[in-house]
């Protein structure tokens, strides 16, 4: 079934239960600026901006703007890290090595009882385009002890290498249907079920990753399509007036045969009405790709080759800290900000490409908003 | 068939789920509370939603949207 079929078939489901109650739009705008840096030699920092507008109590139109500065050992010697490329011969800059701006337009509707939100994405870098819409529709149920919905998004993208490669295929285009189900189960606990069906097309590799083998290199090729779907829980409650937590699983499968578990948990403490803040854990474990062999194991007669460490088996972890801060009870002010320590297990692909045993990664969040 | 199996199952909550009702108006005071939310960190969410296409080959499981860029 297509991923337009089920969204016509789910919103003719869901829409003659659409009539009109309060909403919770609110004015708002917030600033922010959020880091990734690892061990790899990449290094992003991303201003970002959003404008929230309620133009009437229903109804919010909205703007975010999110620009990634790059700089990254890949980018500056072609494609590997770690040795100058001769294959795609590209030379050192001075500075940001990319610059991605994202700008994001919203709209989003609310009558207390129906929620209908959307947009269109778009994003440019010099070797990539990215366009998107996307669609989501939450209806509540049963004295608004229930939540139901479902998300669309579609993206059109296209390669344009940064050196003269004629790519098979120019474009990746990624469709991403989600069906969830919140419910209340006490007043101090609630959890989602998520199913998510996802399908890619087009060139599906980096046109920069390469295979190196004593007799013969290669450019990375996969399968130009792969469909997959990921079911999810989560959970959240309080555990007395100050605590409360957090915790999910996902499992994910495609037809490439990555299939993964994923879990987390988060604990929140309040410190006092204007202060709180967390402490987390996330472990993530995939399987690899079917086409996927072991570093040096291809032969130059293989349909498909992957250097992407994606592709095969590793574990990952991530453990971080969060807060969220009010100047006062009636602040109109809101800061929020996190950081995370991220790690792979050790992996032969990223030994072979960026010549250390794991990636080793922080990435920051800090946000001020404005609500009026 | 899950298509189907998912429709019949909103429809079964949208039609005959008085049954669900477990928690009234008055006591949804905790709810309201920002540390009670699936990602009281949105723009962590985001960001790290992210990292994780990048870093990882999986994806799905939210209901959030993120776009499409070469280092994926």
């Amino acid at each position: 079934m297509s991923i337009a079929k089920s969204l016509i078939i789910a919103i003719a489901v869901l829409f003659p239960f659409l009539k009109g109650y309060a909403s919770g739009l609110k004015d708002s705008a917030s600033i922010g600026v959020n880091t990734y840096n690892d061990n790899a030699d990449v290094n992003v920092y991303s201003p970002t901006f959003s404008l929230m507008k309620t133009l009437s109590k229903n109804f919010l139109v909205g703007f975010k703007m999110r620009v990634d500065a790059i700089t990254a050992a890949s980018i500056k010697n072609g494609g590997n890290p770690v040795r100058v490329d001769a294959v795609v011969g590209a030379s050192a800059k001075e500075g940001f090595d990319e610059v991605r701006y994202a700008p994001t337009l919203l709209m989003a509707y609310d009558d207390g009882d129906n929620a209908l939100s959307g947009g269109v994405y778009y994003s440019t870098e010099n070797d990539y385009d990215g366009k998107a819409i996307f669609l989501n529709y939450t209806r509540q149920l049963n004295e608004q002890n229930t939540a139901i919905g479902i998300g669309f998004s579609q993206s059109d993208d296209r390669w344009k290498p940064v050196f003269n490669r004629d790519l098979p295929k120019d474009y990746r285009r990624e469709g991403k249907v989600d069906l969830f189900i919140n419910q209340l189960i006490s007043p101090e606990s609630s959890i989602q079920f998520v199913y998510s069906y996802m399908n890619s097309s087009g060139f599906l590799s980096s046109p920069y990753h390469y295979v190196v083998q004593d007799s013969f290199a290669r450019f990375e090729n996969y399968p130009d399509t792969r469909k997959g779907y990921a079911i999810a829980a989560r959970g959240v409650t309080m555990l007395n007036d100050t605590n409360s937590v957090n915790f999910g699983y996902r499992y994910y499968k495609d037809d490439w045969d990555i299939s993964s578990h994923t879990i987390n948990a988060e604990v929140w403490h309040d410190f006092s009405y204007l202060f709180s803040a967390s402490l987390r854990g996330r472990y993530y474990t995939q399987t690899k790709a079917n086409f996927a062999k072991e570093v040096g194991g291809y032969n130059v007669t293989d349909t498909y080759f992957a250097v992407d460490y994606r592709m095969s088996a590793f574990d990952s972890y991530d453990v971080g800290t969060g807060f969220i801060y009010r100047p006062s009870l009636s602040s109109m002010w809101k800061y929020r900000g996190s950081i995370d320590l991220y790690q792979t297990s050790r992996n032969d692909y990223i030994k072979n490409w960026y010549d250390t045993d794991s990636i080793m990664a922080v990435y920051t969040t800090f946000n001020i908003e404005y609500e009026f | 068939m899950k298509y189907l199996v998912w429709i019949a199952l909103l429809m079964i909550i949208s039609g005959c789920s008085d049954h669900l009702v477990w928690v009234m108006s008055y006591e949804k005071e905790y709810f309201a509370q920002e540390k009670m939310s699936m990602a009281p960190l949105s723009e962590r969410a985001e960001q790290e939603g992210h990292i994780f296409l990048i870093r990882e080959a999986s994806a799905g499981g939210d209901s959030s949207f993120q776009g499409g860029c070469g280092c994926r």
